[in-house]
């Protein structure tokens, strides 16, 4: 009895699941991001398990289309908590009550 | 019974990808916070490397990720400047329980879904490299190439248009 696809998808949900405690728990927006970033890596380990059982390539060509797509999530994210911190003075999400009822 | 040493190995690697994703999310400072990510990605890659062997994705996995986006993070939490009173943050107790609650459900219902896949994967080095890979994405997903590299360079205008102070 080898490792197989059972094993890898508890582990790309449990780091997921992680990933969504940390967005939902924490109150730092650059660490509330580096969460997300965490989510995507589960659904990526998902995505490499899925192509190895299924010996086909495909899933590497979308990890590869997920790693590029964060890169680009990543620099305007960047951006907007640049922005955050310069007009709020902080970088907390509580800071963000502009809409706040 | 024979234990087989590619288990330990995934056991191992395993234990090492979740350690750090928690050093993520329980960590106060945010710098060690995206030291611990850039630990996890490292894993990560090692993990695809080792057991699926993927050398191609394994590399972009370290360059791109690791190397490129963590390097940015660092950049711009370095540039804050945090003090110690500024990111330090209170854990509220009852969105502790509800964000572990609501985890557990959803770890629920998916390991019921997943409880079916008995899918086997063969460890090892010998899976698909960078000629595999080039192959399908210049002939069936050409289009979503060419979609990303517009994504990407629509990515970096707007960046510079947020983050400008004065347009």
């Amino acid at each position: 009895m080898g490792v197989g696809l059972f094993q890898y998808t508890v582990l790309s949900v449990l780091v997921f699941l992680l990933g969504a405690l940390g967005l939902m728990i924490r109150k730092n927006v650059i660490v509330m991001f580096l969460c997300l970033e965490l989510m995507l890596n589960g659904v990526n380990i998902l995505f490499m398990a899925l192509a190895r059982c299924r010996g086909s390539v495909e899933g590497q060509v979308i990890v590869l289309f997920v790693m590029a797509v964060a890169a680009a999530e990543a620099a305007i994210g960047m951006a907007i908590i640049t922005t955050f911190y310069r007009n709020r003075g902080g970088v907390g999400v509580d800071r963000a009550d502009l809409m706040k009822w | 019974m024979v234990i087989n040493p590619w288990n330990l190995v995934f056991l191992f690697f395993a234990l090492l990808v979740l350690l750090s994703a928690v050093g993520v999310v329980a960590i106060r400072h945010p710098v060690y916070s995206a030291l611990s990510l850039l630990a996890n990605l490292c894993i990560t890659a090692v993990l695809y490397l080792v057991l699926m062997g993927a050398p191609f994705i394994a590399m972009i996995q370290v360059i791109v990720y690791a190397g490129a986006i963590m390097v940015f993070f660092l950049f711009v939490i370095m540039l804050m400047n945090l003090r110690k009173g500024e990111y330090e943050e209170r854990m509220v107790p009852w969105r502790l329980l509800l964000g572990v609650s609501a985890a557990a459900v959803f770890a629920f219902q998916v390991f019921i879904l997943a409880g079916e896949w008995r899918g086997f994967l063969p460890p090892g080095a010998h899976g698909f490299g960078a000629k595999d890979l080039s192959h399908l994405i210049f002939t069936r997903y050409i289009l979503a190439f060419e979609l990303v590299s517009v994504l990407i360079f629509v990515a970096a205008l707007g960046a510079v248009a947020l983050a400008k102070k004065k347009l």
